[in-house]
């Protein structure tokens, strides 16, 4: 019985709270779910593909790895920022996505379930947004990314 | 032991497809090289944007245009590729020749489902050639046949995402 209590009161204390990574892209502080991220690394210079899916017109060559791009500065009209850029690995529903974000390395936070914010913003998907460091952080659904602009445009 | 034995298994263990890979602006493209009848030269095809050859009228394809790339076709190593799928036969310009080449199906991969809009009608899908990323051409989009192009079903696009991005081969 005590065991259980504690696995319980451990399952509880978890959903309190989430892993995320923030990254910056355009200077704009952003942050995903860690379990949404596949990975961070530098930048590698994109292969471009012809087609008419908003932002995503690119691929990245990793050994014999080929994945789709995510064009995250150019959605939010961010330049990006800094050099070496790095590449942050989405785990998107669709499989794995790759995003360019700006030079400064990503940080891992834990922040309080209870402290994130719905977001009502159209401008990007989200799961909500949050206050990290004094700034308002938004939570990017990584797994859907790509689903909302597919309605805006 | 027997001859016929033998054969049975080399046949099983190739299965291929052959490949005209050309050069359009920054892109790499294959054209599946059954429909190929011929590469011409500038000097070859003249000013005229359709080509004649054994009677057969070759009508002109701006596939830099189809796919808006970025084409310089006033090169020494521009070409006019001759294909023929079905009863369409196109001259398609391009700016090099890069080879010939024979792909394991396998090695044949789909595009990402995160291309969802009129490239999945232009690409058949794609491969790796020399270290490049190859994106094979749809012939039968490319030449106007567009009432044979069969859109990706939903549940296509979901059992490839399943399946991941390079997990998935056979798509030529």
């Amino acid at each position: 019985m005590l065991r259980a209590a504690r696995g319980q009161q451990q399952a509880q204390a978890t959903k309190r709270s989430w892993n995320v990574v923030v990254f910056s892209v355009g200077g704009i502080k952003l942050a995903a779910r860690t379990e949404d991220v596949g990975g961070v690394s530098p930048w590698t210079e994109s292969i471009p593909v012809p087609s008419r899916t908003p932002f995503v017109q690119a691929m990245l060559k990793r050994d014999n790895y080929l994945m789709p791009v995510y064009d995250l500065a150019t959605r939010l009209s961010r330049k990006l920022q800094g050099d070496p850029l790095l590449c942050l690995v989405a785990r998107h529903a669709d499989g794995p996505m790759a995003i360019c974000i700006d030079a400064d390395v990503p940080s891992l936070e834990t922040v309080d379930a209870a402290a994130i914010r719905p977001n009502i913003s159209r401008d990007i998907e989200t799961l909500g947004s949050v206050t990290i460091g004094g700034d308002d952080v938004a939570i990017v659904a990584l797994q859907r990314l790509g689903r909302l602009g597919q309605d805006l445009i | 032991m027997s001859l016929r034995g033998h054969q049975k298994s080399t046949h099983l263990l190739v299965e291929t497809a052959s490949f005209l890979v050309v050069r359009l602006g920054g892109s790499y493209l294959a054209l599946p090289a059954d429909g190929v009848r011929g590469v011409l030269t500038q000097e070859e095809t003249g000013n005229e944007q359709a080509v004649t050859v054994a009677g057969t009228l070759y009508q002109p394809v701006d596939l830099a245009q189809l796919l808006s790339l970025v084409a310089d076709l006033s090169g020494p190593e521009m070409r006019t590729v001759l294909y023929s799928k079905g009863h369409s036969h196109g001259a398609i310009r391009v700016e090099q020749v890069v080879g010939l080449t024979d792909v394991e199906r396998k090695n044949c991969l789909p595009l990402p489902p995160q291309f969802q809009r009129d490239e999945r009608n232009w690409f058949g899908g794609m491969m790796l050639y020399q270290d490049l990323l190859v994106l094979i051409v749809n012939p039968s989009w490319a030449l106007g046949e567009l009432a044979e192009v069969v859109r990706v079903a939903v549940g296509e696009r979901q059992r490839m995402a399943a399946a991941g991005p390079l997990a998935v081969g056979g798509s030529c």
